[in-house]
C-alpha cells in the first residue's frame, strides 16, 4: 500500500475544489492530502449555476474533483463553469478528477442518428480548458482518444480487491454478468487469487432501453461462492438477473461489486429481492441515504486512491504503477 | 430545409413550423433512470439546413445538454447546417466577469455551440447588445417589440399611455419602442446591493402623473423589479401599471407575487414555454412565431 500522507510544503502549487456532485469524497480526498478545498458553486433564483472562486489561483495547479453522477446534466454544467472560472483566474493548469463520467455508456453510434454523447462531453471539458481529466473505471478505456489532452485512468480494484479479500470466500468463481466485461472479470480474477472464471451472456434488444436478460453462462458455478463484477451498478437489471441466474445454476454465496454504484429506479428493490447476498461499490458517485443504510450494500472509499493519484501527478510520478496488476 | 425542436418549447415550434408551413421532424428523446438522456433522430439529414428550436430556460443544464447532443446528432448524421433558434438563451446574464473568482458561463455555452458545429443563433431580446458579440458565428438578436408595440397600439392608445423602462439597463429598448408607437417614455434608476442582490433606492427620470403606465422589459425574473416599479409609478401618479416583457422566466414565486401586486395586466411572449401551475390570470402569452419564421425564411 502506497502512503498518501504528503507535506503539503513540497508542492504548495496546488488548490482542491469540489462542485456540488459529490462533497463528502471531496473532503475526504483533501483531508488525505492536508489540504484546504472550496466549493465555488451557488445558485440563482432560476436555476442557473454561478461559479466563485475565491482562493487565489494565479500559477497554480487548480483540481477540481466532480464526478457527473445524477443531475448529471447540471454537474457537468457546473463542471465546465468551474474550468472557465479556474482558467480566467490565472491557474497555470486545470486537472479534472472525475471519479464518475456521466454519458460514458453513449460512446458509439449504436444505431444510425445518435449523437456520441460521452464523446460531445469529453470535448466539451477540454474545449472549455481542462489540461488534463483522471477518471476512475471509465466506460470503455477507447473514450481516452475523444480529446487531445493527458487522460489518466485508474481502477477501483484498487480499493474493491482489498475489501473482498477480507471476506475470505473459498472456492470462489469471479463471474462477468455479460460479455464486454470478461477482461475486467479475468483481471479481479487474478487479483482475487480466484479458482475460475465465468460468464453470464445475455441478449439486450437495443431498441428497448435499459432492459437486460440473462440466457446462457460459460463456466460452472454449481456449489461454488460467486462474485459478480460489474464497472456500474445503475438500474440493477443486469446484477439482479445474473445473480438469480446463478442461484439457478447452484451458486452458493453470491456477491457482487461494482466501481460505480448509481442504484437508479428500483434497483434497490431489485437488489432486496434477489439472490445477491451483499454488493460492493465505491463512493465515487454520492450516494442517497437510502444507499448508505442498505443492509445488503457495502460502501468502500476511493478517496486513498484518488488522493494518491492527484499527488502523483503534482509530483511527476507515475500513475501507471499506481494499478495493480 | 428541416425544423427539429428540443423538449423545452415544443409550442413554440410547432407555431414557427406552422408559419414556414413545414412540419417539425421527429426525434425520439429518451430519459433512462438515471437521468441521462439518448436522443435518437428518427428522419434522414444528409445535407440538410436543418433549424434547430430550443430555449435554454429552467432546467437550464439540462436544456443545454440535450441542445448539444442533438446538434452533436445531426452533424454526425450528415446535416450540413445546424441553425439554432434559440427563443430564451439561458445564462444570458452571466455575460461578463462581475467579480474576481468567476467565470463568463454565457462564453462557455457560446463556445460549446460553436465547436459541436452550429452555423447560426437566432434569439430573442438578449439582456445586453454586446452577446452576439460573444460569438463568432452569425448571431441574430431578434425582437418581440413588434408585437408588444402592435398590442399597445390596440389597446392602449387611447388611454394617455407613457412607457416605462424599470432601470437604465433597458433604456436602448424603451427608446426603440417608443419610436415604433411615438408615446414617450419614462425611466428609473435603480441601485442594487451587490451582495445581496436586492434593490436598495430608485427615482423616477419622467412625469408619469395621470398617465397609463407600460413597463417594457426584456424580462420577468423573480417580480420584484416590476412590482417595485409598478409601486413607484403609482406612487407618482400613474392611473394604472401593465407590464410587456419578453421573456417569463417567473422564478420562484413570481407567478404569486404578479398575480397579487396591483400590476393590472402582465404580456410576455411565448419565448419560454411556461408550465400550466405557472400560469395567473392576470397574464396574457404573445407569440414571436411569424417573427421568428420571417427571419429564419430571410
Amino acid at each position: 500500500m502506497v502512503k498518501t500522507q504528503i507535506n503539503n510544503s513540497d508542492f504548495p502549487n496546488f488548490v482542491l475544489l469540489t462542485g456540488t456532485a459529490n462533497e463528502p469524497l471531496a473532503m475526504e480526498i483533501a483531508k488525505l492530502l492536508k489540504s484546504p478545498i472550496n466549493n465555488p458553486v451557488s445558485v440563482f433564483a432560476d436555476g442557473e449555476i454561478r461559479i466563485k472562486i475565491a482562493p487565489n489561483l494565479r500559477r497554480r495547479h487548480v483540481f477540481i474533483i466532480q464526478p457527473t453522477c445524477a443531475p448529471v446534466n447540471d454537474h457537468i454544467v457546473e463542471l465546465l463553469l468551474m474550468i472557465d472560472a479556474a482558467k480566467r483566474a490565472s491557474s497555470s493548469e486545470v486537472i479534472v478528477i472525475m471519479p464518475y463520467f456521466g454519458y460514458s455508456r453513449q460512446d458509439r453510434k449504436e444505431m444510425p442518428r445518435v449523437p456520441i454523447s460521452s464523446a460531445v462531453i469529453a470535448s466539451m471539458i477540454a474545449h472549455v480548458g481542462a489540461d488534463r481529466i483522471l477518471t476512475l473505471d471509465i466506460h470503455s478505456e477507447q473514450e481516452e482518444g475523444f480529446i487531445q489532452q493527458p487522460w489518466d485512468n485508474v481502477y477501483a480494484s484498487y480499493a474493491l480487491a482489498p475489501a473482498i479479500k477480507k471476506k475470505k470466500l473459498e472456492n470462489l468463481v469471479v463471474v462477468s454478468p455479460d460479455k464486454g466485461g470478461v477482461s475486467r472479470a479475468t483481471f479481479y480474477q487474478g487479483l482475487l487469487g480466484a479458482s475460475e472464471l465465468a460468464i453470464v451472456y445475455k441478449e439486450r434488444d437495443l431498441s428497448v432501453n435499459n432492459k437486460s436478460d440473462a440466457l446462457a453462462m460459460v463456466g460452472n458455478v454449481k456449489g461454488k461462492n460467486v462474485l459478480l463484477v460489474d464497472d456500474m451498478i445503475d438500474a440493477g437489471g443486469t446484477i439482479v438477473h445474473a445473480a438469480d441466474y446463478l442461484k439457478e445454476k447452484g451458486a452458493k454465496r453470491i456477491f457482487a461489486c461494482a466501481t460505480h454504484g448509481l442504484f437508479s429506479g428500483d434497483a434497490l428493490t431489485k437488489i432486496a429481492k434477489s439472490a445477491l447476498e451483499k454488493v460492493i461499490v465505491t463512493d465515487s458517485v454520492k450516494h442517497r441515504t437510502e444507499v448508505v443504510k442498505n443492509p445488503k450494500i457495502e460502501i468502500v472509499s476511493v478517496a486513498p486512491l484518488l488522493a494518491e493519484a492527484i499527488k502523483r501527478i503534482e509530483t511527476g510520478d507515475s500513475i501507471s504503477s499506481l494499478i495493480l496488476r | 430545409m428541416l425544423i427539429f425542436s428540443g423538449s423545452s418549447n415544443k409550442f413554440l415550434a410547432q407555431k414557427i413550423a406552422n408559419n414556414l408551413g413545414k412540419k417539425i421532424s421527429p426525434v425520439e428523446i429518451f430519459v433512462f433512470p438515471d437521468g441521462e438522456k439518448r436522443i435518437t433522430l428518427q428522419e434522414k439529414v444528409v445535407g440538410e439546413t436543418v433549424f434547430l428550436v430550443q430555449s435554454t430556460n429552467t432546467p437550464s443544464d439540462t436544456n443545454y445538454m440535450e441542445l448539444f447532443l442533438m446538434v452533436d446528432a445531426l452533424k454526425r448524421s450528415g446535416a450540413e447546417f445546424v441553425k439554432l433558434v434559440m427563443p430564451y438563451m439561458g445564462y444570458q446574464r452571466q455575460d461578463h466577469i462581475f467579480r474576481d473568482g468567476e467565470g463568463v458561463s454565457l462564453e462557455v455555452m457560446a463556445k460549446i455551440l460553436e465547436s459541436i458545429g452550429i452555423s447560426e443563433v437566432f434569439a430573442f431580446d438578449l439582456h445586453s447588445i454586446k452577446i452576439p458579440e460573444i460569438f463568432t458565428i452569425p448571431t441574430y438578436n431578434l425582437s418581440a417589440l413588434p408585437v408588444f408595440a402592435k398590442k399597445i397600439k390596440e389597446e392602449f392608445s387611447g388611454k394617455e399611455p407613457v412607457l416605462v423602462s424599470p432601470d437604465m439597463g433597458g433604456i436602448r429598448r424603451i427608446k426603440e419602442i417608443s419610436e415604433m408607437l411615438n408615446i414617450s417614455y419614462v425611466t428609473i434608476v435603480k441601485d442594487r446591493d451587490l451582495n445581496t442582490g436586492s434593490i436598495c433606492d430608485s427615482q423616477l427620470n419622467g412625469e408619469v402623473n395621470g398617465l397609463q403606465a407600460i413597463i417594457v422589459d426584456d424580462m420577468i425574473a423573480t417580480g420584484d423589479t416590476m412590482v417595485y416599479a409598478t409601486d413607484l409609478l403609482l406612487k407618482n401618479g400613474a392611473t394604472n401599471v401593465v407590464v410587456f416583457a419578453t421573456h417569463a422566466v417567473l422564478a420562484g414565486k413570481a407567478n404569486k407575487i404578479l398575480q397579487e401586486s396591483k400590476i393590472e395586466k402582465v404580456f410576455v411572449a411565448d419565448t419560454i414555454e411556461i408550465p400550466e401551475d405557472k400560469k395567473f390570470a392576470k397574464l396574457e402569452i404573445l407569440s414571436v412565431a411569424e417573427i421568428a419564421a420571417k427571419a429564419l425564411k430571410a
